[in-house]
């Protein structure tokens, strides 16, 4: 019999009923994209990480109610998002997008590709400036669909919202980066 | 997609996120102990529901432990009040929500009015050598703080409860809500099967941190007030009192709280000397 990894319907079943292997796989799985999920809501690594822990606790608590054939990772994004939002602290002291772009360009960009080559340090500078100067749910919808690369019902459950909000929020947050850049590179 | 959604995409993957935990080792710790049987357990009585639902049960029991300890803690700094009159009010309007695990601390639009402040009701003074012989576990003392001015024992309560009271002095400004430079607050909460809430306006600022690895609140700012919902009663929130900042930190089957009107970092300060 051919040994090939198990699918994520498969582990969530059998996670269900009561391996913990099985759901120790769907955490490494997940972790990295909850993790950042979190970490964007509350720009603080150590919220993000304990919020990315509890909500993976309390994702497993909840697995008997978690119906059969759903995509899994929406439904988690949720509950970790969910534990971020518990987390977020007042103003000034978060991390921002800015302070983490990579400063020196990775080895494999050595020869820089077309898109590379557009997205110089400058202009990620502005785009990146831009981004923090939306409003939070503007840029937590762009920080979501774009940066995280969520789908936008994952991002529609992260940010607890219709998909129709998201969609408005992100055509509102794109109007006005384009507005801005047009300016900053005039 | 158009050019700039492919350019934000492209930022995305460049951006230096923080390095990703190793969540699912810390996660699987978490289930497998709240899957292990209680200390003490018969093993005749053998739990013999599913693993999932034994886990749950068993996360839903430490969450209640830790109720516990934090309602212990509370009523160690229960003021001579009355009853919160407002208690209705108290569950409307709340703006966010905070998870101490089994505790909750939630922020709204306004504090329903307090009491008067009273005087402290701390128990018994004594000394920390008697209160060591009468407590059922090792008393820790904030030794950046130096010894304490005064010590009190509340031995009505299992394990007892003890409270360490400091003048004001340098590093430690007089707190409103007590008039103490730093009142401290210790005992085993594991006797108490009970339910904290904490209940902060706009102004306070409610963090959860880490102090040497251990769980931590760190509440500051404006004043927050205490409730709490007795085990046996639909929803009785009895109004406790007032406090300024405040650090609550566990440490091991101790919940030890640290008031007094100094900053955050001073107060990690003081809960890393605990010794």
């Amino acid at each position: 019999m051919e040994d090939r990894p198990p699918n994520e319907a498969e582990l969530v079943a059998r996670a269900r009923g009561g391996e913990l292997d099985a759901y120790e796989e769907i955490v490494r799985l997940h972790q990295t994209i909850a993790f950042r999920t979190a970490w964007v809501i509350t720009r603080s690594a150590a919220d993000a990480e304990e919020a990315a822990q509890d909500g993976f606790v309390k994702a497993h608590a909840a697995l008997p109610r978690f119906r059969e054939g759903a995509p899994f990772r929406p439904w988690l994004l949720a509950i970790v998002a969910n534990e971020a939002r518990n987390r977020v602290r007042g103003a000034g002291r978060h991390a921002r997008l800015a302070q983490r772009v990579a400063e020196e360009r990775r080895p494999d960009d050595a020869v820089p590709s077309p898109e590379a080559a557009l997205l110089d340090s400058e202009q990620r500078a502005l785009l990146l400036a831009a981004i923090e100067r939306l409003p939070k749910p503007a840029r937590e919808a762009i920080a979501c669909r774009y940066l995280l690369d969520l789908s936008e019902e994952e991002t529609a459950a992260a940010l607890d919202c219709p998909r129709g909000t998201v969609k408005s929020r992100l055509a509102r947050a794109l109007d006005r980066l384009r507005l801005e850049l047009a300016e900053a590179e005039a | 997609m158009t050019d700039l959604e492919r350019r934000l995409t492209r930022l995305g993957s460049e951006l230096h996120w923080p390095e990703t935990p190793d969540v699912a080792a810390r996660v699987r710790a978490r289930l497998n102990d709240a899957m292990e049987p209680a200390d003490g357990a018969d093993p005749a009585d053998v739990d013999r529901r599913p693993p999932l639902r034994r886990a749950r049960r068993r996360l839903l029991a430490r969450a209640g432990l830790r109720r516990s300890l934090a309602l212990a803690l509370v009523a160690l700094l229960v003021l001579a009040g009355g009853v919160f009159a407002a208690v209705p009010s108290v569950r409307d309007s709340v703006l966010e929500f905070f998870g101490l695990q089994g505790a909750t601390v939630e922020r709204r639009d306004e504090l329903p009015p307090a009491p008067a402040l009273h005087r402290l009701e701390l128990g018994e003074r004594t000394t920390l050598e008697r209160a060591r012989g009468e407590l059922r576990f090792e008393p820790l003392v904030p030794h950046a703080a130096g010894s304490p001015d005064h010590v009190f024992l509340n031995s009505q309560v299992p394990g007892g409860e003890l409270a360490l009271a400091y003048r004001p002095a340098r590093g430690l400004p007089e707190a409103h809500s007590t008039g103490l430079g730093l009142l401290v607050g210790e005992f085993r909460g594991d006797l108490l099967p009970e339910y904290l809430g904490k209940i902060a306006g706009q102004a306070t600022s409610i963090d959860r941190l880490r102090v040497d690895g251990r769980r931590a609140i760190w509440i500051e700012g404006a004043p927050h007030l205490f409730f709490y919902r007795p085990p046996d009663s639909d929803f009785a929130e009895s109004d406790l009192r007032l406090a300024d900042n405040v650090l609550l930190l566990q440490r091991g089957n101790l919940l030890v709280r640290l008031e007094g009107g100094f900053s955050r970092d001073r107060a990690i300060a003081l809960a890393r000397s605990l010794e």
